[in-house]
């Protein structure tokens, strides 16, 4: 790929974890700014220190959002935005 | 070296401090930790009391995660920054009766309590404990194990970032749910006198980890490791240690230069990266479609993933998993956090 088609291909993907940020801050009320959230911040425990509470909640804001249920995956799809990215939008997974 | 350890145990100089960088096999210790329990020496780790009625202003001013608020029964993790808004270190907050207790990050205490002398009001006494007190940690999906046996299995459901102080074997030791790997993580902050009988007694239960499988596992959860990661002139925003940054807050020192710089959307930003046979230095170059777009902060053969890992730091529009890029030849694809998943997220504490 040129660097500018990777650049494209980053962009793809920023746009995703930009929208799952907003969706979270929303959802949550939190009073961060969604973008001052990194890529790769954990969202439980350390880094957001969402809890179990808070994933409930974003199984439905997910689904709503992305039209992708999670109920039945285990937590690490929740282990930073970006890896959430990869779950809401599978083409973003690197090969795909 | 407070504690004992083992013969053949190889040691390395991080900052001010001297520690164990392994003490059998790397691969062997990393291996335990994910899945299975380790104890740490984190003796490298400073502890500074910050007392005085001033102490929680203080507090609050010099630590950059809000603390006004953190009661003897917390503690928390956040970065300590220069007007520049540079990371001096990054510590673990302990509320205490009369104040806090800072805990330096490996080998930065002297360089941590210099900054904080230098930056201390008139009614803040700074206190150097590290003569009296040191840390030795648990982590490991069954570390919770090992401290019911240790300790009081109540303690090991402790929430996360949660202090309780105790008695172990008639010795007062303050006992708290840490973490830096992803994995079940403890720690005890115990008197130096009292260090090598509950470092002994814990080895009865797991075997030591060194500071190298420490810091592999931390890497794999992008636990950030101040050493390695704020090396040059480089803002919290290209670290992307945000999270232990607390924007919201009204002041601290550096809050004015870390919202510049997010402002800006100017600079680097830090990603993970695997792949390759060798492991590059710091510093070398990062190429996308041919073109230099970066240099690698630092970097280490993944006992989990059996290839190279490492961070990049990279323009900000390629800061993104799933690319592929050079470095130094050897075709490496950009990674999403965590890197490896840890076994403690699908084990419950029974």
């Amino acid at each position: 790929m040129t660097v500018d088609e990777l650049r494209a291909k980053a962009a793809e993907r920023r746009q995703t974890c930009s929208q799952i940020k907003k969706m979270i801050v929303s959802r949550l009320d939190l009073e961060v700014d969604p973008d001052w959230i990194t890529d790769d911040q954990p969202l439980f425990g350390r880094g957001l220190e969402l809890d179990s509470l808070d994933v409930l909640e974003l199984y439905v804001a997910i689904e709503a959002e992305f039209g992708v249920a999670l109920y039945d995956s285990e937590m690490a799809v929740f282990g930073s935005i970006s890896r959430l990215a990869d779950e809401v939008d599978p083409h973003l997974r690197a090969g795909a | 070296m407070t504690l004992t350890h083992p013969e053949g145990t190889v040691y390395g100089q991080m900052g001010d401090a001297t520690v164990p960088l392994r003490f059998t096999d790397l691969s062997a210790e990393y291996q335990v930790l994910r899945d299975r329990a380790v104890a740490l020496d984190l003796s490298g780790h400073t502890l500074i009391e910050i007392g005085g009625p001033g102490a929680v202003d203080f507090a609050q001013r010099v630590l950059a995660r809000d603390v006004e608020y953190l009661t003897s029964e917390r503690c928390m993790m956040s970065l300590v920054l220069d007007d520049d808004g540079r990371v001096v270190d990054q510590v673990l907050a302990f509320g205490r009766e009369d104040g806090l207790l800072l805990e330096s990050s490996v080998g930065a205490g002297a360089r941590l309590l210099e900054h904080l002398r230098a930056v201390a009001d008139e009614d803040v006494e700074i206190v150097d404990r590290s003569a009296d007190l040191t840390v030795i940690g648990l982590e490991g999906p069954y570390a919770w194990g090992v401290v019911g046996r240790l300790i009081d299995g109540e303690l090991a459901s402790l929430p996360f970032e949660a202090v309780s102080d105790t008695v172990w074997n008639d010795v007062e030791i303050v006992f708290a749910r840490t973490g830096f790997t992803g994995e079940y993580g403890y720690q005890m902050i115990v008197p130096i006198e009292s260090a090598a009988d509950l470092w002994n007694a814990t080895l009865e239960h797991v075997t030591p980890s060194g500071q190298e499988a420490l810091e592999l596992a931390m890497l794999e959860v992008r636990q950030p490791i101040p050493r390695l990661e704020t090396t040059g002139d480089v803002t919290v925003i290209e670290i992307g240690a945000n999270w232990l940054v607390d924007v919201t807050k009204d002041e601290f020192v550096g809050k004015e230069a870390v919202l510049a710089a997010f402002e800006s959307r100017q600079g680097r930003r830090t990603v993970g990266f695997s792949g390759g046979d060798t492991v590059p230095e710091p510093g070398a170059r990062v190429l996308a479609g041919g073109e230099d777009v970066g240099e690698v902060v630092f970097a280490v053969r993944s006992v989990g993933l059996g290839t190279t890992l490492g961070l990049a730091r990279v323009e900000a529009g390629l800061a993104a998993a799933g690319l592929e890029l050079t470095v130094e030849g050897a075709d490496v694809t950009t990674l999403t956090s965590p890197y490896i998943v840890p076994k403690s997220w699908s084990i419950p504490i029974i």
